[in-house]
């Protein structure tokens, strides 16, 4: 997107992307205030042009944002992951806590393969570290 | 001193030379190396080898590529994955989000590549 202000139908015919997307993701980047819109009404027709603009400049507030909210998110993960047991099918297809696993007969209900103990630690170990990295930057 | 060294090649749009870099900010060529790497590592920088006066250095360009100015999001990309609750509008569980579990499967994947690597690579030494 350039940085000067450019209409949404613009964008989708340099990009190729679909109107109904362009459309959906710039409202998504408004709503995050990384792009404004100027309305300019057109005096013969009397449509309205939406014209679009980036906001660069309120990325990193964006972005501490979505640090916060997701590591809300990995949180309840964490503690789903430390207080869960696992059994995942042989062929990939599911991964399903033990109860469920157990009332499954440890057969797959999509492949009918094997279920079998799944280590998460290597999950619960990626997940806190990657919580810690992403604390040490707020 | 990164910042300095980083506003240094951000001010010169062709890029510096290392070899001109540590003499600019007064340091010598090791420590000089040392800031490049932390550079280099927080993707702040690119680099590619230029001969000057047939010597080997690095030409230093600043990476515009970087979504923010600081780099110190990057642990919302995991591997080429951007973290998927930015946008995300579905009903939230993260107990059972598959693009969660997606996003950190593909975390764990790309540190076992690593530790393969490293195998590779020091089988192969």
């Amino acid at each position: 997107m350039p940085s000067e202000e450019v209409t949404d139908e613009h964008m989708a015919e340099v990009t190729g992307i679909s109107l109904n997307t362009v459309r959906r993701t710039l409202y998504l980047l408004y709503e995050h205030r990384l792009a404004v819109y100027r309305r300019k009404r057109d005096p013969d027709s009397g449509w309205l042009t939406y014209l679009w603009q980036l906001c660069p400049q309120n990325i990193d507030k964006a972005l501490e944002s979505e640090a916060r909210r997701l590591l809300r998110k990995l949180d309840s993960r964490l503690s789903y992951e430390k207080d869960h047991v696992f059994y995942a099918c042989v062929n990939g297809c599911a991964r399903l806590v033990f109860d469920d696993a157990s009332e499954a007969n440890f057969i797959c209900p999509f492949c009918q393969g094997s279920l079998e103990y799944m280590e998460n630690n290597r999950i619960v170990q990626t997940i806190e570290q990657q919580m810690k990295a992403i604390k040490a930057n707020l | 001193m990164s910042e300095d060294a980083l506003e240094y090649i951000k001010s010169h749009e062709d890029g510096v030379l290392q070899s001109d870099l540590w003499k600019a900010l007064g340091i010598d060529s090791r420590k000089c190396s040392r800031l490049v790497a932390k550079l280099l590592k927080d993707n702040l920088i690119s680099r590619e080898i230029e001969s000057a006066d047939g010597i080997r250095t690095y030409r230093l360009r600043y990476s515009r590529q970087v979504s923010s100015q600081t780099g110190k999001f990057r642990s919302l990309m995991a591997i080429e994955l951007f973290e998927p609750c930015a946008g995300c509008i579905e009903e939230c569980m993260p107990e059972h989000c598959a693009k969660l579990s997606e996003w950190i499967f593909a975390i764990v994947i790309g540190e076992s590549g690593d530790i393969q690597s490293k195998k590779v690579d020091a089988a192969r030494s």
